[in-house]
């Protein structure tokens, strides 16, 4: 009961008046812990530099213009309705452009240019029946979990096409947001150093 | 058009998408201070937290097209902030497990309360918090020093409020387990 009082207490659900001598001793430690804690991570005000550095960045990038706006467009998540025969039509040309027999994970499904700028779309799948949201993302996005999966249906089977280049990438899902999520059906894994285990992609350019 | 200072964040939004991308320039003015005194807290090092904050400023700025309410992009612009901390910390924790290197912190400016505290507390408060996973850190840092509400921090991170209040309280568990003499 004490604990379940200190935990309220910290929570803001009660005062310190309402708890027994015990439970309050308890509240004090942790007052004085958490101004300990508030005194250690001061916050402090954005260097003068920040906002010049950010807009030289952003000049940098390429003019914004009918492409950027119809990409967006293009990346933008929709629903996407798909009657089982299509469905099916749609698994089987997938599954023909798995590069290598057998493999499991993300599969690559198509090339989006030539020679350097060569892009490979990859297809992810997750299945999360109790996810509100489920994103992937890893070294292709600089773990930003960028790219949004859909589950249209409503079969729990989350899935997304995301475009990366050629190269070996470390990722994981996002699961509503703030849980990363290791793929199961991933081939290859490597240890993230805190016990966890990140998928790993091999993307290879397609041949010409 | 109306006066920088008193373009709502909509209206500024909105011109950046429109090719005025000068005008995201009053974004970084409004919530530069806001991102960068997080990702300090997070993090304890002013160069990270600025190169951090200035990460999340242009991700902001690339993504700003799929923003689906521009009134409260300071509040998005936060989320994607959290989230380029999150990774960073992520890594760089993978990368240096051994905590007896402590990133550097800025002198505090102390408080009646704070005098109480000695510098051997303050340097384990410190180790502690970077012993936490990012995520519990996040949600500890946001509540119990920020003072952020429940409300507030579910949007941030995603979570339900029943979901954010266990991990502030296994967070808080934690860090009890590793200063037991002091709580």
């Amino acid at each position: 009961m004490k604990d379940e009082d200190v935990r309220r207490y910290l929570d803001g659900e009660t005062e310190m008046d309402a708890m027994d001598d015990q439970a309050r001793s308890e509240a004090r430690s942790w007052d004085r812990l958490l101004a300990a804690f508030r005194a250690e991570t001061p916050g402090a005000p954005a260097p003068p530099w920040l906002e010049n550095r950010v807009m030289a960045r952003i000049e940098a990038l390429p003019e914004p213009g009918l492409a950027r706006r119809a990409w967006s467009w293009l990346l933008r998540p929709r629903p996407l309705r798909l009657s089982p025969a299509t469905l099916g039509l749609a698994a089987a040309a997938v599954v023909a452009l798995v590069l290598l027999p057998g493999r499991r994970g993300p599969a690559p499904t198509g090339d989006a240019g030539g020679a350097a700028a060569t892009v490979v779309y990859v297809q992810f799948d997750l299945r999360a029946p109790d996810a509100r949201s489920v994103a992937v993302g890893g070294d292709f996005d600089e773990w930003q979990g960028s790219y949004p999966l859909e589950d249209p249906d409503g079969d729990g089977i989350w899935t997304g096409r995301v475009p990366v280049k050629p190269g070996l990438y470390a990722y994981m899902f996002l699961v509503n947001g703030s849980k990363w999520v290791t793929d199961p059906e991933a081939a290859h894994h490597t240890d993230d150093g805190f016990g966890n285990r990140n998928a790993v992609l091999a993307v290879t350019a397609p041949a010409t | 058009m109306a006066p920088p200072a008193e373009r709502t964040d909509a209206q500024v939004v909105r011109d950046v998408l429109a090719g005025d991308r000068d005008a995201y320039r009053l974004l970084v003015r409004r919530y530069g201070d806001a991102l960068h005194a997080h990702a300090l807290r997070m993090v304890g090092s002013q160069d990270v937290a600025a190169d951090l904050a200035q990460e999340a400023f242009v991700t902001g700025y690339r993504k700003l097209g799929s923003l689906r309410a521009p009134e409260r992009v300071g509040a998005w612009l936060f989320r994607i902030l959290a989230n380029v901390v999150r990774d960073h910390l992520r890594r760089t924790r993978r990368r240096h497990i051994s905590l007896h290197v402590l990133p550097e912190i800025p002198a505090p400016q102390r408080g009646p309360d704070e005098d109480t505290v000695d510098a051997d507390v303050r340097t384990r408060v410190r180790q502690a918090l970077a012993k936490l996973t990012p995520e519990q850190q996040e949600a500890f840092v946001l509540k119990h020093v920020e003072g952020r509400s429940y409300e507030e921090i579910a949007a941030v991170m995603d979570l339900s409020v029943a979901a954010l209040k266990m991990r502030v309280h296994r967070a808080r568990e934690a860090l009890q387990g590793l200063l037991k003499e002091f709580a």
